[in-house]
């Protein structure tokens, strides 16, 4: 019985297909799901994200911070942000990283909820960078 | 018969009045496409939360957390969606009937400016009221959502409910009321959604860090997202609306200033034939 994953951003569907097995990254560190698996439901965090495909090849995405549930042999990822590591822009991320830096710099000013969107995004784009670099 | 110098006048200004229509038609469809994006966009996000949510529900007990605890209700809380500007049709007042057939005591908190208006016009409860924007940042339906949270678990009020109108075509948008707070009727609420993803697996479900842990980040979560899709979803009805009503606007003028044309053309060929006939007449006399 393969797993069905799906990651889903509030922008878009990001991932939708039949695969093998999957490393999430979560709070208590990287868990691997394998089919079969007992219904699960953990906090995302963010970090990279390994998916076997069906023909064996290994994909990789950055994903932001969110929740996962297993339930049978679905997997649901809810995440704030999600990107497969292809499509990730180096530059346009360590631009993205600066200037919620810089904007946090004044997080004294900044209401509760710009802060931790602020933060996500610093978080997201490390992930990213983190997983480019090792790809290379 | 008006003189024709009265009819012109008719005619030029609603000829304004139909350029100012369609300039305002234009400028809503440009803005509905953007806010029926974001707003189809968010969907499956939103429809995903909340089957987690049911899936877990449906796995603890009630006294868990206190989002899940039904209290005997007191005094409703109810969150009104309506728009800040007028000029979109029915839409508020459609929104105003769903109000007005509220007899039990309730609190209200207001997003858009029309819906505060309206409350304080009735003389109803309304302890909040707050902005939101055309692109609807998250942060802004953030201030307003935990203020509605913060009075709940204070016992201000007994429930969360929501009033908006529900966007499904550019041509129908559906005033409704759902229930957010306590959130024991999520489970129903999903099936209503989405009836075919039942729980598969009927295991024990684990929870990673903790139970506890899931749901306090999970529950304050999910009343955020779903009511930012809300407010996502009454926007784009907004601007629909607006444009609908707009384009009838505009066409109206368009068939009005046809029907007085005709009426411009008749008595302009009246005074012309009445012209003729008068000078007819005074040149046989003088013959």
């Amino acid at each position: 019985m393969p797993l069905t994953l799906e990651i889903v951003t509030p922008e878009a569907r990001v991932y939708s297909d039949v695969i093998e097995t999957v490393v999430i990254p979560t709070v208590q560190g990287e868990i691997g799901i394998l089919p079969g698996h007992i219904p699960l439901l953990t906090q995302v965090t963010a970090g990279e994200m390994r998916v076997t495909t069906k023909d064996g090849r290994t994909e990789y995405l950055a994903v932001g911070d969110g929740f996962a549930e297993i339930d049978g042999d679905k997997v649901s990822v809810l995440a704030e942000r999600a990107i497969n590591e292809a499509t990730i822009d180096e530059d346009a991320v360590q631009k993205a990283q600066a200037r919620a830096e810089e904007a946090l710099r004044t997080r004294d000013q900044l209401d509760p909820a710009e802060v931790e969107r602020l933060e996500g995004i610093v978080r997201f784009s490390v992930a990213q960078l983190d997983l480019k670099r090792r790809r290379r | 018969m008006a003189s024709t110098r009265d009819i012109r006048r008719r005619i030029k200004s609603v000829k304004n009045t139909r350029q100012i229509t369609k300039a305002m038609e234009l400028v809503a469809a440009s803005k509905m496409k953007k806010a029926q994006s974001a707003a189809l966009a968010g969907r499956p996000y939103a429809q995903l939360l909340a089957s987690m949510l049911a899936s877990l529900a449906s796995r603890v007990e009630e006294s868990a957390h206190p989002f899940l605890v039904k209290r005997e209700v007191k005094t409703r809380g109810i969150l009104l969606v309506t728009t800040d500007k007028g000029l979109c049709g029915p839409l508020n007042a459609n929104l105003f009937k769903l109000v007005s057939e509220i007899k039990t005591p309730a609190k209200f908190v207001a997003i858009g400016r029309k819906g505060s208006q309206f409350l304080a016009r009735t003389q109803r409860d309304l302890i909040a009221d707050f902005p939101v924007h055309d692109r609807v940042p998250f942060n802004e339906v953030k201030v307003a959502v935990e203020f509605l949270m913060k009075q709940y678990l204070e016992g201000v009020v007994d429930t969360v409910e929501v009033i908006y109108a529900r966007f499904k075509n550019t041509l129908v948008q559906e005033p409704i009321i759902r229930p957010i707070l306590p959130l024991s009727n999520v489970a129903e609420f999903q099936a209503l959604v989405d009836p075919k993803s039942v729980n598969a697996d009927t295991r024990d479900m684990l929870f990673e860090p903790s139970a506890p842990a899931v749901l306090d980040a999970l529950l304050p979560f999910y009343v955020n997202r779903y009511l930012y899709q809300v407010v996502l979803s009454a926007k784009a009805s907004e601007h629909s609306a607006r444009m609908v009503a707009m384009k009838t606007a505009k066409d109206n003028a368009t068939k009005l200033v046809g029907e007085l044309s005709l009426e411009y053309n008749k008595a302009r060929q009246a005074a012309i034939t009445q012209e003729i006939l008068e000078i007819a007449a005074a040149s046989f006399s003088a013959a």
